[in-house]
């Protein structure tokens, strides 16, 4: 036995792990899904979409002066004004993430969409050392049209990659992993800090790292600016200044009060992500100010992802791997 | 598998990659087929319990940079292996811990080698924290060179593409590190060349 197949048989040989495949399957559709590339914008899609009932949403009324959702918006930059500027031991965003299966699955007549609904977690330190949580809860028909046919196909529970059964829930120390990004550009902690509390330079500051980012796709002004609502640790005046500079974008439309995927009850406003028909609607806390959710639509697919915030915020709290129980409320 | 079947392969591999550019999904054809073999090379060096942020951000890592994967320069095997061992460097000491397991316990005893013979198991067993302890004292440079040998069965003309090194220097560490296993292995006979094991 040469010393080659005695350092083979050492190591031994691990078996496959479908479950940590499919998990790093989702970590590449998001970053592609992140990337607005992968979506899949055919013909076919929509005509699934428009068979199966989606109904497409009307534009609601911009911000003009006086509007209720210029009003909305400029009441919730106050209440975040006045927001706790004490930083914890860690910042964690907790999210309900649903995301659509990028395939259609079953065969003929008995053709449905799954939905991955998964508790994601991201811990990261005042270091910048960031941790990352994830359980899958099981996946389930997007629609009572995708049960029904799901049904049909004899409920099937497991399919590459995808699977009814909930996950195990898992905690990564994510090593050189990039705390926070804005317009596809890292940002520290320091960075976010210092970001201006004047709407109108810190409009221009996002709009310069959107125009720095390569290509167009990478996301645009209202989007980076809705990033520093909830899922940054952004001062309190930054907030601020994030609505306020919002409610000056005559890109971004209020829908009205709408109830998000866990029953929650906000305000809705909307805005294109570069892409026609690509779209993102936040559903806002007026009490608290707090991002209820964020729902991303592609052409032809309403809801492709929706983010339901758990949590955001500080905490000493140790970072764990994220429990899969759901707020009451949740379907 | 045959040399033709490779080059088909890497063909069809080559345009997976290009036509993901405009298509991001086309790249889960280049995930499906090398997922498995990626994740047992690096589940074998950092052990299962660590394998899964190094398996994810190799993947990530090809995902962002497709635009720069040349063709003509590395099969996307290769590319693979040479991002997953660059980003294996930077987990020495998980490495390392996972050596010291291995050497202690052997590997999973799920999913055994391929050793049947009692008798040659045995002697493997003895020699096993040895071989752990010698190939865990290797220079970082001269381990990757002999995994990629020994576990990933790559040529030395992949080896050198894949790390970014010439290929001579791909012969000299690897004759390096098999200097040094032999002699942890206490066969130190100077009438044994050192080439008679090449790896084929």
């Amino acid at each position: 036995m040469d010393d080659l197949t005695r350092v083979r048989d050492l190591y031994g040989e691990p078996g496959p792990d479908p479950a940590l495949k499919a998990r790093v399957g989702a970590l590449i559709e998001a970053e592609a899904r992140r990337r607005l590339r992968v979506m899949p914008w055919t013909a076919a899609l929509v005509a699934a979409a428009v068979a199966a009932g989606v109904v497409v949403a009307l534009p609601g009324g911009n911000l003009a002066s006086g509007s209720e959702g210029r009003s909305i918006l400029l009441a919730a930059a106050v209440r975040a004004e006045s927001g706790d500027a004490r930083a914890g031991a860690y910042w964690r965003v907790r999210k309900l993430v649903r995301e659509r299966h990028p395939e259609m699955l079953g065969g003929g007549a008995n053709r449905y969409w799954m939905i991955e609904p998964r508790v994601s977690e991201q811990w990261v330190s005042r270091g910048g050392r960031v941790w990352s949580g994830t359980v899958t809860l099981g996946a389930e028909p997007a629609t009572r049209t995708d049960e029904a046919a799901w049904r049909r196909d004899g409920s099937p529970g497991e399919w590459p990659g995808l699977s009814t059964a909930p996950g195990r829930s898992t905690l990564t120390d994510v090593p050189g992993g990039v705390a926070f990004s804005m317009a596809g550009q890292t940002m520290t902690f320091a960075q976010i800090r210092a970001l201006p509390a004047d709407p109108v330079a810190l409009r221009e500051n996002v709009a310069k790292a959107v125009r720095a980012a390569s290509g167009p796709d990478q996301g645009v002004v209202a989007d980076a600016l809705s990033g520093l609502l909830w899922s940054k640790p952004s001062p309190p005046e930054v907030r601020a200044a994030a609505y306020r500079a919002l409610a000056d974008l005559p890109e971004v439309e209020y829908l009205g009060r709408r109830t998000d995927e866990s029953g929650r009850t906000g305000a809705a406003f909307s805005f294109e992500l570069g892409v026609p028909a690509a779209r993102r609607t936040l559903i806002i806390d007026t009490g608290s100010s707090q991002v209820l959710s964020s729902t991303t639509d592609a052409p032809g697919v309403q809801h492709d992802q929706v983010e339901l915030v758990l949590e955001a915020g500080w905490t000493d709290e140790r970072p764990t791997a994220p429990e899969a129980a759901l707020p009451t409320g949740t379907p | 598998m045959t040399t033709v079947s490779w080059a088909a392969h890497r063909a069809g591999d080559a345009e997976a990659v290009r036509h993901s550019l405009a298509d991001a999904e086309r790249f889960s054809v280049i995930f499906d087929t090398y997922f498995g073999e990626i994740h047992r090379y690096v589940a074998q060096r950092l052990g299962t319990d660590s394998a899964e942020d190094v398996v994810a951000e190799t993947f990530l890592t090809a995902f962002r940079k497709r635009a720069r994967y040349d063709p003509a320069r590395a099969s996307v095997r290769v590319w693979l292996y040479g991002i997953a061992t660059n980003l294996i460097r930077r987990h020495h000491r998980t490495e390392v811990r996972a050596l010291r397991a291995l050497g202690r316990h052997g590997p999973d005893p799920d999913f055994p080698g391929h050793e049947d013979e009692v008798s040659v198991q045995v002697s493997a067993e003895s020699l096993r924290p040895h071989i752990a302890a010698a190939v865990a004292e290797l220079h970082q440079r001269d381990r990757d060179v002999l995994l990629l040998v020994a576990l990933a069965e790559l040529s030395h003309e992949e080896i050198a593409t894949a790390l970014g090194i010439p290929y001579g220097t791909v012969g000299s560490r690897l004759n390096r590190a098999r200097r040094k296993l032999r002699a942890a292995l206490g066969d130190t006979n100077p009438m044994r060349d050192p080439r008679e094991n090449g790896h084929g």
